[in-house]
Protein backbone atom coordinates (compact mmCIF):
# COMPACT_ATOMS: atom_id res chain seq x y z
CA UNK A 1 0.00 0.00 0.00
CA UNK A 2 2.80 2.41 0.96
CA UNK A 3 4.69 1.71 -2.25
CA UNK A 4 1.53 2.16 -4.34
CA UNK A 5 0.69 5.47 -2.70
CA UNK A 6 4.25 6.73 -2.87
CA UNK A 7 5.17 5.38 -6.30
CA UNK A 8 1.93 5.63 -8.29
CA UNK A 9 -0.86 7.63 -6.66
CA UNK A 10 1.44 10.55 -5.89
CA UNK A 11 2.14 11.00 -9.59
CA UNK A 12 -1.45 11.45 -10.70
CA UNK A 13 -3.04 13.40 -7.85
CA UNK A 14 -3.16 17.19 -8.19
CA UNK A 15 0.06 18.86 -7.08
CA UNK A 16 -1.54 20.53 -4.06
CA UNK A 17 -2.70 17.12 -2.73
CA UNK A 18 0.67 15.35 -3.01
CA UNK A 19 1.72 16.20 0.51
CA UNK A 20 -1.40 14.47 1.86
CA UNK A 21 -0.58 11.37 -0.19
CA UNK A 22 2.92 11.34 1.32
CA UNK A 23 1.45 11.64 4.82
CA UNK A 24 -0.89 8.72 4.11
CA UNK A 25 1.93 6.62 2.63
CA UNK A 26 4.03 7.25 5.72
CA UNK A 27 1.15 6.38 8.04
CA UNK A 28 0.59 3.11 6.18
CA UNK A 29 4.27 2.25 6.65
CA UNK A 30 4.06 3.03 10.38
CA UNK A 31 0.94 0.90 10.79
CA UNK A 32 2.59 -1.98 8.94
CA UNK A 33 5.56 -1.85 11.33
CA UNK A 34 3.18 -1.68 14.31
CA UNK A 35 1.38 -4.80 13.11
CA UNK A 36 4.69 -6.61 12.59
CA UNK A 37 5.93 -5.67 16.06
CA UNK A 38 2.76 -7.03 17.70
CA UNK A 39 2.41 -6.84 21.48
CA UNK A 40 6.05 -7.12 22.48
CA UNK A 41 6.82 -3.34 22.64
CA UNK A 42 3.84 -2.87 25.00
CA UNK A 43 4.91 -5.84 27.14
CA UNK A 44 8.46 -4.48 27.33
CA UNK A 45 7.11 -1.04 28.26
CA UNK A 46 4.95 -2.44 31.06
CA UNK A 47 7.99 -4.18 32.53
CA UNK A 48 10.18 -1.06 32.18
CA UNK A 49 7.63 1.42 33.57
CA UNK A 50 6.86 -0.77 36.59
CA UNK A 51 10.54 -1.30 37.24
CA UNK A 52 11.25 2.46 37.12
CA UNK A 53 8.24 3.27 39.29
CA UNK A 54 9.04 0.47 41.75
CA UNK A 55 5.64 -1.20 41.41
CA UNK A 56 4.98 -4.92 41.15
CA UNK A 57 2.02 -6.61 39.48
CA UNK A 58 1.40 -9.78 37.50
CA UNK A 59 2.52 -9.57 33.88
CA UNK A 60 -0.31 -8.72 31.49
CA UNK A 61 -1.46 -11.10 28.79
CA UNK A 62 -0.74 -10.32 25.15
CA UNK A 63 -4.36 -9.22 24.76
CA UNK A 64 -4.10 -6.80 27.69
CA UNK A 65 -0.63 -5.50 26.84
CA UNK A 66 -1.58 -2.18 25.25
CA UNK A 67 -3.98 -1.15 28.01
CA UNK A 68 -1.53 -2.25 30.69
CA UNK A 69 1.27 -0.24 29.06
CA UNK A 70 -0.91 2.87 29.01
CA UNK A 71 -1.86 2.38 32.64
CA UNK A 72 1.75 1.82 33.71
CA UNK A 73 2.86 4.88 31.72
CA UNK A 74 0.24 7.00 33.48
CA UNK A 75 1.31 5.71 36.90
CA UNK A 76 4.97 6.34 36.18
CA UNK A 77 4.24 9.83 34.83
CA UNK A 78 2.19 10.71 37.90
CA UNK A 79 4.93 9.49 40.25
CA UNK A 80 7.50 11.58 38.36
CA UNK A 81 5.23 14.66 38.49
CA UNK A 82 4.75 14.25 42.26
CA UNK A 83 8.52 14.23 42.72
CA UNK A 84 8.55 10.69 44.13
CA UNK A 85 11.36 9.65 41.80
CA UNK A 86 13.56 12.75 42.10
CA UNK A 87 16.37 10.78 43.73
CA UNK A 88 16.52 8.36 40.82
CA UNK A 89 15.64 10.84 38.05
CA UNK A 90 18.90 10.28 36.09
CA UNK A 91 18.20 6.53 36.06
CA UNK A 92 14.56 7.14 35.06
CA UNK A 93 15.64 9.38 32.18
CA UNK A 94 18.22 6.82 31.06
CA UNK A 95 15.73 3.94 31.32
CA UNK A 96 13.08 5.75 29.31
CA UNK A 97 15.46 5.84 26.35
CA UNK A 98 14.59 2.16 25.81
CA UNK A 99 10.88 3.03 25.63
CA UNK A 100 11.38 5.95 23.23
CA UNK A 101 13.77 3.90 21.10
CA UNK A 102 11.07 1.22 20.75
CA UNK A 103 8.58 3.86 19.58
CA UNK A 104 11.10 5.25 17.10
CA UNK A 105 11.78 1.81 15.63
CA UNK A 106 8.12 1.76 14.58
CA UNK A 107 7.50 5.43 13.80
CA UNK A 108 10.85 6.65 12.48
CA UNK A 109 13.49 3.93 12.04
CA UNK A 110 17.03 5.30 12.11
CA UNK A 111 16.16 8.53 13.93
CA UNK A 112 17.94 7.49 17.13
CA UNK A 113 21.10 6.49 15.28
CA UNK A 114 22.12 9.97 14.18
CA UNK B 1 -3.81 26.19 23.88
CA UNK B 2 -5.21 23.92 21.18
CA UNK B 3 -8.79 23.39 20.28
CA UNK B 4 -11.66 23.11 22.68
CA UNK B 5 -15.28 23.01 21.68
CA UNK B 6 -17.25 22.15 18.60
CA UNK B 7 -15.97 20.21 15.60
CA UNK B 8 -14.02 22.40 13.22
CA UNK B 9 -14.38 22.49 9.48
CA UNK B 10 -12.13 24.33 7.06
CA UNK B 11 -14.97 25.81 5.04
CA UNK B 12 -13.71 29.21 3.93
CA UNK B 13 -15.67 32.39 4.59
CA UNK B 14 -18.04 33.59 1.86
CA UNK B 15 -16.00 35.22 -0.94
CA UNK B 16 -18.65 37.92 -1.23
CA UNK B 17 -18.21 38.82 2.45
CA UNK B 18 -14.44 38.97 2.05
CA UNK B 19 -14.75 41.25 -0.96
CA UNK B 20 -17.17 43.45 0.98
CA UNK B 21 -14.68 43.85 3.85
CA UNK B 22 -11.89 44.65 1.41
CA UNK B 23 -14.06 47.21 -0.38
CA UNK B 24 -14.72 48.98 2.90
CA UNK B 25 -11.00 49.65 3.32
CA UNK B 26 -10.61 50.75 -0.29
CA UNK B 27 -9.05 47.51 -1.51
CA UNK B 28 -11.83 46.00 -3.66
CA UNK B 29 -10.06 43.51 -5.94
CA UNK B 30 -13.21 42.37 -7.79
CA UNK B 31 -14.48 38.80 -7.50
CA UNK B 32 -12.33 36.68 -5.19
CA UNK B 33 -11.71 33.00 -4.56
CA UNK B 34 -10.46 31.50 -1.32
CA UNK B 35 -8.23 28.43 -0.99
CA UNK B 36 -7.05 26.94 2.33
CA UNK B 37 -3.36 26.79 3.30
CA UNK B 38 -2.24 24.04 5.70
CA UNK B 39 -0.36 24.98 8.85
CA UNK B 40 -0.61 27.09 12.00
CA UNK B 41 -1.08 25.76 15.51
CA UNK B 42 -4.79 26.51 15.60
CA UNK B 43 -5.65 29.30 13.19
CA UNK B 44 -7.08 28.66 9.71
CA UNK B 45 -5.44 30.39 6.78
CA UNK B 46 -6.75 31.03 3.26
CA UNK B 47 -5.24 32.63 0.18
CA UNK B 48 -7.57 35.22 -1.32
CA UNK B 49 -7.08 35.36 -5.09
CA UNK B 50 -8.53 37.76 -7.65
CA UNK B 51 -8.36 37.06 -11.39
CA UNK B 52 -6.26 34.00 -10.57
CA UNK B 53 -3.59 36.01 -8.73
CA UNK B 54 -3.04 35.77 -4.96
CA UNK B 55 -3.76 39.17 -3.45
CA UNK B 56 -4.43 38.74 0.27
CA UNK B 57 -4.25 36.14 3.03
CA UNK B 58 -7.11 35.60 5.47
CA UNK B 59 -6.40 34.20 8.93
CA UNK B 60 -9.15 33.34 11.38
CA UNK B 61 -9.93 31.47 14.56
CA UNK B 62 -12.06 28.42 13.71
CA UNK B 63 -14.43 29.48 16.46
CA UNK B 64 -14.38 32.04 19.25
CA UNK B 65 -11.75 31.69 21.98
CA UNK B 66 -10.15 28.64 20.40
CA UNK B 67 -6.56 29.78 20.11
CA UNK B 68 -3.59 30.16 22.42
CA UNK B 69 -3.76 33.96 22.24
CA UNK B 70 -6.70 36.11 21.16
CA UNK B 71 -6.44 37.19 17.56
CA UNK B 72 -6.59 40.86 18.55
CA UNK B 73 -3.47 40.31 20.65
CA UNK B 74 -1.69 38.75 17.67
CA UNK B 75 -2.51 41.87 15.64
CA UNK B 76 -1.16 44.17 18.37
CA UNK B 77 2.07 42.14 18.53
CA UNK B 78 2.48 42.28 14.74
CA UNK B 79 1.95 46.06 14.75
CA UNK B 80 4.49 46.54 17.55
CA UNK B 81 7.02 44.30 15.78
CA UNK B 82 6.47 46.29 12.58
CA UNK B 83 7.31 49.49 14.47
CA UNK B 84 10.50 47.83 15.79
CA UNK B 85 11.57 47.12 12.21
CA UNK B 86 10.73 43.41 12.00
CA UNK B 87 9.70 42.25 8.51
CA UNK B 88 6.03 41.35 9.03
CA UNK B 89 2.95 41.01 6.86
CA UNK B 90 0.81 44.10 7.27
CA UNK B 91 -2.85 43.76 8.28
CA UNK B 92 -5.44 45.17 5.89
CA UNK B 93 -8.71 44.59 7.77
CA UNK B 94 -10.08 42.65 10.72
CA UNK B 95 -13.44 41.24 11.74
CA UNK B 96 -14.53 40.38 15.28
CA UNK B 97 -15.82 36.97 16.38
CA UNK B 98 -19.25 36.35 14.89
CA UNK B 99 -18.50 38.77 12.06
CA UNK B 100 -18.30 38.23 8.34
CA UNK B 101 -15.42 35.73 8.52
CA UNK B 102 -17.28 33.20 10.68
CA UNK B 103 -17.77 32.33 14.36
CA UNK B 104 -14.19 33.26 15.31
CA UNK B 105 -12.35 36.54 14.74
CA UNK B 106 -10.30 36.93 11.56
CA UNK B 107 -8.11 39.32 9.67
CA UNK B 108 -6.89 39.99 6.16
CA UNK B 109 -3.23 40.57 5.39
CA UNK B 110 -1.33 41.61 2.32
CA UNK B 111 -0.08 38.68 0.23
CA UNK B 112 3.71 38.40 0.40
CA UNK B 113 5.34 36.44 -2.41
CA UNK B 114 7.76 33.67 -1.50
CA UNK B 115 7.54 30.35 0.29
CA UNK B 116 7.32 29.31 3.91
CA UNK B 117 7.64 25.58 3.20
CA UNK B 118 10.80 24.40 4.96
CA UNK B 119 11.90 21.74 2.42
CA UNK B 120 11.73 24.34 -0.35
CA UNK B 121 13.63 26.91 1.70
CA UNK B 122 16.35 24.37 2.49
CA UNK B 123 16.68 22.76 -0.92
CA UNK B 124 15.39 24.84 -3.84
CA UNK B 125 18.20 25.95 -6.13
CA UNK B 126 16.68 29.39 -6.71
CA UNK B 127 16.86 30.07 -2.95
CA UNK B 128 20.59 29.41 -2.58
CA UNK B 129 21.39 33.11 -2.10
CA UNK B 130 18.51 33.40 0.38
CA UNK B 131 19.96 30.51 2.40
CA UNK B 132 23.28 32.32 2.74
CA UNK B 133 21.56 35.47 3.99
CA UNK B 134 18.86 33.93 6.17
CA UNK B 135 20.83 33.11 9.37
CA UNK B 136 21.99 36.73 9.74
CA UNK B 137 18.56 38.05 8.82
CA UNK B 138 16.87 35.74 11.33
CA UNK B 139 19.31 36.83 14.05
CA UNK B 140 18.54 40.50 13.32
CA UNK B 141 14.79 39.89 13.21
CA UNK B 142 14.92 38.06 16.52
CA UNK B 143 16.93 40.85 18.16
CA UNK B 144 14.34 43.33 16.84
CA UNK B 145 11.46 41.26 18.22
CA UNK B 146 13.19 41.12 21.59
CA UNK B 147 13.61 44.91 21.51
CA UNK B 148 9.86 45.54 21.11
CA UNK B 149 8.31 47.75 23.76
CA UNK B 150 6.12 45.01 25.23
CA UNK B 151 4.17 47.57 27.28
CA UNK B 152 2.67 48.61 23.94
CA UNK B 153 1.24 45.12 23.44
CA UNK B 154 -1.59 44.99 25.93
CA UNK B 155 -2.72 41.56 27.12
CA UNK B 156 0.42 39.46 26.60
CA UNK B 157 0.47 36.33 28.76
CA UNK B 158 3.47 35.40 30.91
CA UNK B 159 6.25 37.37 32.50
CA UNK B 160 4.73 37.50 35.96
CA UNK B 161 7.19 34.97 37.41
CA UNK B 162 10.32 33.16 36.30
CA UNK B 163 9.67 32.24 32.63
CA UNK B 164 11.34 28.85 33.11
CA UNK B 165 8.89 27.94 35.86
CA UNK B 166 5.98 29.36 33.86
CA UNK B 167 7.01 27.14 30.93
CA UNK B 168 7.09 24.02 33.10
CA UNK B 169 3.66 24.78 34.51
CA UNK B 170 2.14 25.58 31.11
CA UNK B 171 3.18 22.30 29.52
CA UNK B 172 2.32 20.25 32.60
CA UNK B 173 -1.18 21.72 32.54
CA UNK B 174 -1.50 21.01 28.84
CA UNK B 175 -0.35 17.39 29.28
CA UNK B 176 -2.87 16.91 32.08
CA UNK B 177 -5.66 18.29 29.92
CA UNK B 178 -4.78 16.08 26.93
CA UNK B 179 -4.61 13.01 29.15
CA UNK B 180 -2.00 11.22 27.05
CA UNK B 181 0.54 9.48 29.34
CA UNK B 182 4.04 10.47 28.19
CA UNK B 183 6.50 9.46 30.92
CA UNK B 184 9.57 10.59 28.96
CA UNK B 185 8.10 14.09 28.66
CA UNK B 186 7.13 14.04 32.34
CA UNK B 187 10.68 13.04 33.29
CA UNK B 188 12.14 15.76 31.08
CA UNK B 189 9.80 18.35 32.53
CA UNK B 190 10.72 17.25 36.04
CA UNK B 191 14.42 17.63 35.27
CA UNK B 192 13.80 21.07 33.79
CA UNK B 193 11.79 22.11 36.83
CA UNK B 194 14.58 20.98 39.16
CA UNK B 195 17.37 22.59 37.11
CA UNK B 196 16.11 25.97 35.83
CA UNK B 197 18.47 28.63 34.50
CA UNK B 198 18.83 31.83 36.55
CA UNK B 199 16.08 34.37 35.80
CA UNK B 200 16.82 36.16 32.50
CA UNK B 201 18.33 39.65 32.48
CA UNK B 202 15.04 41.00 31.12
CA UNK B 203 11.54 39.76 30.30
CA UNK B 204 10.80 40.53 26.65
CA UNK B 205 8.27 39.89 23.89
CA UNK B 206 8.84 36.33 22.67
CA UNK B 207 7.49 35.27 19.26
CA UNK B 208 6.84 31.76 20.57
CA UNK B 209 6.97 29.96 17.21
CA UNK B 210 10.08 31.42 15.57
CA UNK B 211 11.18 28.57 13.30
CA UNK B 212 11.48 27.46 9.70
CA UNK B 213 7.92 27.18 8.42
CA UNK B 214 6.98 30.54 9.90
CA UNK B 215 9.26 32.64 7.70
CA UNK B 216 8.25 33.75 4.22
CA UNK B 217 11.40 33.48 2.15
CA UNK B 218 12.04 34.88 -1.31
CA UNK B 219 15.15 35.03 -3.48
CA UNK B 220 16.63 37.76 -1.28
CA UNK B 221 16.08 35.93 2.02
CA UNK B 222 13.64 36.75 4.81
CA UNK B 223 10.54 38.51 3.47
CA UNK B 224 8.37 38.25 6.61
CA UNK B 225 8.00 36.60 10.01
CA UNK B 226 4.50 35.11 10.31
CA UNK B 227 2.31 33.11 12.74
CA UNK B 228 2.43 35.20 15.91
CA UNK B 229 -0.30 33.30 17.71
CA UNK B 230 2.04 31.89 20.38
CA UNK B 231 3.59 35.27 21.28
CA UNK B 232 3.96 36.04 24.98
CA UNK B 233 6.29 37.61 27.53
CA UNK B 234 9.29 35.54 28.51
CA UNK B 235 12.99 34.78 28.28
CA UNK B 236 14.34 35.78 24.83
CA UNK B 237 16.47 32.61 24.90
CA UNK B 238 13.21 30.66 24.51
CA UNK B 239 12.94 31.77 20.87
CA UNK B 240 16.54 30.72 20.14
CA UNK B 241 16.11 27.36 21.84
CA UNK B 242 12.92 26.69 19.86
CA UNK B 243 14.55 27.73 16.58
CA UNK B 244 17.31 25.18 17.10
CA UNK B 245 15.43 21.99 18.03
CA UNK B 246 16.17 19.11 15.68
CA UNK B 247 12.60 18.93 14.36
CA UNK B 248 13.01 22.38 12.80
CA UNK B 249 16.21 21.42 11.00
CA UNK B 250 14.15 19.30 8.59
CA UNK B 251 16.85 16.71 8.02
CA UNK B 252 19.84 19.12 8.05
CA UNK B 253 20.64 17.85 11.54
CA UNK B 254 24.23 19.11 11.64
CA UNK B 255 23.12 22.73 11.29
CA UNK B 256 21.42 23.72 14.54
CA UNK B 257 20.04 27.06 13.42
CA UNK B 258 17.00 26.10 11.35
CA UNK B 259 19.03 23.54 9.41
CA UNK B 260 20.97 26.44 7.92
CA UNK B 261 23.86 27.52 10.13
CA UNK B 262 26.13 26.95 13.11
CA UNK B 263 25.14 28.40 16.46
CA UNK B 264 28.10 30.66 17.24
CA UNK B 265 27.93 32.86 14.10
CA UNK B 266 24.18 33.13 14.64
CA UNK B 267 24.68 34.28 18.23
CA UNK B 268 27.35 36.74 17.07
CA UNK B 269 24.85 38.24 14.62
CA UNK B 270 22.09 38.29 17.27
CA UNK B 271 24.38 40.12 19.70
CA UNK B 272 25.57 42.53 17.01
CA UNK B 273 21.93 43.39 16.29
CA UNK B 274 21.31 44.28 19.92
CA UNK B 275 20.27 40.93 21.43
CA UNK B 276 21.64 39.79 24.80
CA UNK B 277 23.73 36.67 24.13
CA UNK B 278 22.51 33.77 26.28
CA UNK B 279 25.06 31.31 27.69
CA UNK B 280 25.24 27.70 26.54
CA UNK B 281 23.50 26.28 29.61
CA UNK B 282 20.52 28.60 29.24
CA UNK B 283 20.26 27.74 25.54
CA UNK B 284 20.43 24.02 26.22
CA UNK B 285 17.66 24.37 28.83
CA UNK B 286 15.40 26.18 26.36
CA UNK B 287 16.22 23.74 23.56
CA UNK B 288 15.19 20.90 25.89
CA UNK B 289 12.03 22.84 26.80
CA UNK B 290 11.42 23.34 23.08
CA UNK B 291 11.36 19.58 22.65
CA UNK B 292 8.89 19.26 25.53
CA UNK B 293 6.72 21.90 23.86
CA UNK B 294 6.79 20.19 20.46
CA UNK B 295 6.04 16.78 21.98
CA UNK B 296 3.02 18.22 23.81
CA UNK B 297 1.81 20.11 20.73
CA UNK B 298 2.04 16.88 18.69
CA UNK B 299 0.03 15.11 21.39
CA UNK B 300 -2.55 17.91 21.32
CA UNK B 301 -2.87 17.74 17.54
CA UNK B 302 -3.35 13.96 17.60
CA UNK B 303 -5.85 14.35 20.44
CA UNK B 304 -7.83 16.85 18.36
CA UNK B 305 -8.03 14.26 15.58
CA UNK B 306 -8.97 11.40 17.89
CA UNK B 307 -11.70 13.40 19.64
CA UNK B 308 -13.08 14.53 16.26
CA UNK B 309 -12.49 18.20 17.14
CA UNK B 310 -10.30 18.56 14.03
CA UNK B 311 -10.39 15.35 11.97
CA UNK B 312 -7.21 15.25 9.88
CA UNK B 313 -4.82 12.57 8.69
CA UNK B 314 -1.96 15.03 9.16
CA UNK B 315 -2.87 15.71 12.77
CA UNK B 316 -3.20 11.96 13.34
CA UNK B 317 0.27 11.40 11.92
CA UNK B 318 1.75 13.87 14.43
CA UNK B 319 0.77 11.47 17.20
CA UNK B 320 3.34 9.06 15.80
CA UNK B 321 6.01 11.76 15.80
CA UNK B 322 5.95 12.51 19.53
CA UNK B 323 8.84 10.10 19.99
CA UNK B 324 11.16 12.33 17.91
CA UNK B 325 11.23 15.31 20.32
CA UNK B 326 11.08 12.83 23.20
CA UNK B 327 14.33 11.28 21.96
CA UNK B 328 15.98 14.65 21.40
CA UNK B 329 14.91 15.74 24.89
CA UNK B 330 16.48 12.66 26.48
CA UNK B 331 19.65 13.13 24.42
CA UNK B 332 20.01 16.77 25.55
CA UNK B 333 19.45 15.90 29.20
CA UNK B 334 21.96 13.03 28.98
CA UNK B 335 24.58 15.61 28.00
CA UNK B 336 23.60 18.04 30.78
Amino acid sequence: MTAKLFGEVRDWVPRERRFQVLVLANLCAVIARELRAGAWPSLADVSLFRSLAGTERPEPTVEDAEGAAREAAAELGAAIRRGELDDSLPEVLAGLRQHVRRKLEVARPGYADH
Amino acid sequence: MGSHGPRVTAEPPEPRAVREVLAEVGEDPGDVELAPIEGGASRQTFVVAAAGEPRFVLRREPHEGMSFAPLELELRAIAAADLAGVAVVRTVAAEPAGGRFGPGAGYLMEFVAGTSLAPRVLRREELSVARERLPGQLASALAQIHSVDSAAVDGLAGGERDPALEGCELWERELTEIGEPLPAVEAGLRWLRLNPPPPPPAIRLVHGDFRLGNFIVDGHGLAAVIDWELCHLGDPAEDIGWLTIRSWRFGNDDWPVAGLAEMEPFLDAYEAAGGVRPDAERLRWWEAMGNVKWAVICARQAHDHLTDARPSTELASLGRRICEPEWDLLELLAEA
